[in-house]
């Protein structure tokens, strides 16, 4: 296994970027997912609609094909983005329409008593759920979402595909070097359960603090 | 939304995302005959060596061949520049054609060749088991095929060489490759071997399509692959250009059964003949050189690589 010693830089550079796409796709997914739950069950019709097309559209269609598409099928039409701001966009977007399903969940779990006090306090609808709806809705999916994270985590490997030099990818070319597949990809394989453990303890950290017990 | 007609917008969806997919993969993509028509060819023919009977006395395969009246090629009919068939005459166009039937030539004294469809997977096996002759098509030489099949050649050194977009003639050879952005196929050789020349960066995409159209695109300033895919790019898509011959590589050798030494011998000969009388240069240009930049290479030494 000679060698080994002189690409870590290339493994740590491939392990900081699968944690960089790992944190801005769950920021940029988190955020949309919010917009999208408050859609789906917000009064006005349309936009309940919108709601229900986007996690349509973005769950029945592979992550694979959205970066395809994203990063070759954007530039055709004018869009040209570099290439990891590309695949944080298309896995945020994608990983979205799982986060707004789980947090949906979550808001079935908020008894509807919850959202009548709410209205009977003079609350609207942006308000109650500010105030009273998301944060309980929040509180009992902490566990699902640690698993949507992770689940996020391992998609960030896709974007190797398309060119971005994560840990995935950055194992592929140490690989072509030293032709050693199987300790260094079981290596890559022991980052990704640490990072997933992470997520995971991380959740149950929180999942203990905050559960709402029923 | 009823649920058929969701199912049903997903359904043109889906399509649109396939056609934008296939559109991506092959924009500019007509199939341009190979420049050179068969009239070219046929006077390289015309010239082409014929062994004569002490040269086919020594290889009793070349007798049998000569005996059967039709020599059995491996080759594919899918590879331009170097194998491809023409849809409307039915003959196979290309460098590892045009050998083929100048080999026919040679022993038989006429050009008649069946093509046997070999894939890379069955290569070895269809010489272990005599269904064909020769497998005559980008098969590279390495050690462990030559454990299974014996070598003639090399007959053409492929190798990595440097494609850019139409009119961009900045990078012409591997130094000019220092701080650009380059493109490669992931796990390609050309992937490995382009990190020696300092580039800004690499990108690796799956694909040989992706490369092109990402080059297209405008996402790096130029792709490296096998000399011989390039080539083929370039005659598809008139949006990119071959920049540089190889820097690399990779020969290509004449498969035959393992062991056969006098068959060997024989094909190295012809080989050298054509080479001497300058039909190789010519069956060079006639292809590979219409998109190449430069004269044609020196042909290659028979032998000189290990496992020929």
């Amino acid at each position: 296994m000679s060698g080994w010693t002189d690409h870590l830089g290339e493994f740590a550079e491939g392990v900081l970027n699968t944690v960089l796409l790992t944190v801005f796709s769950t920021l940029g997914a988190v955020l949309v997912a919010l917009v999208i739950t408050a859609f789906r069950i917000c009064p006005v019709r349309p936009l309940r609609a919108f709601g229900t097309g986007y996690v349509e559209l973005f769950q029945n269609i592979p992550l694979a094909v959205w970066l395809v598409l994203f990063v070759f099928g954007l530039p055709m039409v004018g869009i040209s983005f570099e290439l990891f701001p590309t695949a944080v966009l298309a896995t945020a977007l994608y990983m979205a329409s799982y986060y707004a399903e789980t947090l949906r969940s979550g808001i079935n779990a908020v008894s509807s008593g919850q959202a009548e006090a709410a209205r009977a306090l003079g609350l609207g609808f942006g308000q109650s759920l500010r105030a009273v709806i998301l944060p309980q809705a929040l509180r009992t999916i902490i566990q699902p979402l640690g698993n949507v994270t992770i689940q996020l985590l391992m998609n960030t490997a896709l974007a190797a595909a398309v060119g971005v030099v994560e840990l995935t990818e950055a194992t592929n070319r140490v690989n072509l070097v030293l032709a050693e597949p199987l300790p260094l990809y079981v290596g890559a394989g022991v980052c990704y359960a640490v990072l997933a453990m992470v997520i995971s303890s991380g959740a149950g950290v929180l999942e203990r603090k905050l559960v709402i017990p029923r | 939304m009823t649920a058929s007609l969701r199912r049903r917008r997903l359904a043109a969806l889906l399509t649109a995302v396939a056609l934008g997919t296939v559109t991506a993969c092959t924009s500019g993509g007509t199939a341009v005959p190979p420049a050179g028509g068969a009239g070219q060819e046929q006077s390289l023919l015309d010239r082409a060596p014929v062994a004569s009977d002490a040269d086919l006395a020594a290889s009793p395969t070349a007798q049998a061949i000569k005996q059967r009246g039709q020599i059995l090629i491996g080759s594919q009919l899918d590879t331009p520049l170097l194998s491809q068939q023409n849809p409307t005459t039915g003959q196979t166009e290309g460098f590892d054609a045009i050998l083929g039937r100048l080999l026919a030539k040679y022993i038989l004294g006429r050009p008649n060749v069946k093509i046997v469809n070999s894939t890379s997977q069955i290569r070895e096996a269809l010489l272990q088991n005599n269904t064909v002759d020769v497998v005559l098509h980008t098969y590279s030489i390495t050690l462990p095929r030559a454990e299974k099949v014996s070598f003639a050649g090399p007959y053409f050194v492929s190798g990595p060489a440097i494609m850019a977009r139409k009119g961009d003639s900045s990078i012409t050879k591997p130094q000019d490759l220092k701080g650009k952005k380059v493109l490669a196929v992931t796990n390609s050789t050309g992937a490995a071997l382009v990190q020696q020349y300092e580039p800004a960066q690499v990108i690796t995409l799956g694909t040989n399509s992706e490369c092109v159209t990402a080059l297209e695109q405008g996402r790096a300033d130029a792709y490296v692959n096998d000399l011989t895919q390039l080539a083929g790019n370039a005659q598809t898509n008139d949006k990119v250009q071959v920049n540089s011959g190889t820097f690399g590589q990779d020969p290509y050798g004449i498969g035959i059964h393992h062991g056969d030494e006098t068959f060997k011998q024989f094909i190295n000969d012809w080989l050298k003949k054509i080479q001497a009388a300058g039909l190789w240069q010519e069956a060079y240009k006639q292809t590979l050189g219409t998109v190449i930049p430069g004269d044609a290479p020196t042909p290659p030494a028979t032998g000189f690589v290990p496992g020929s």
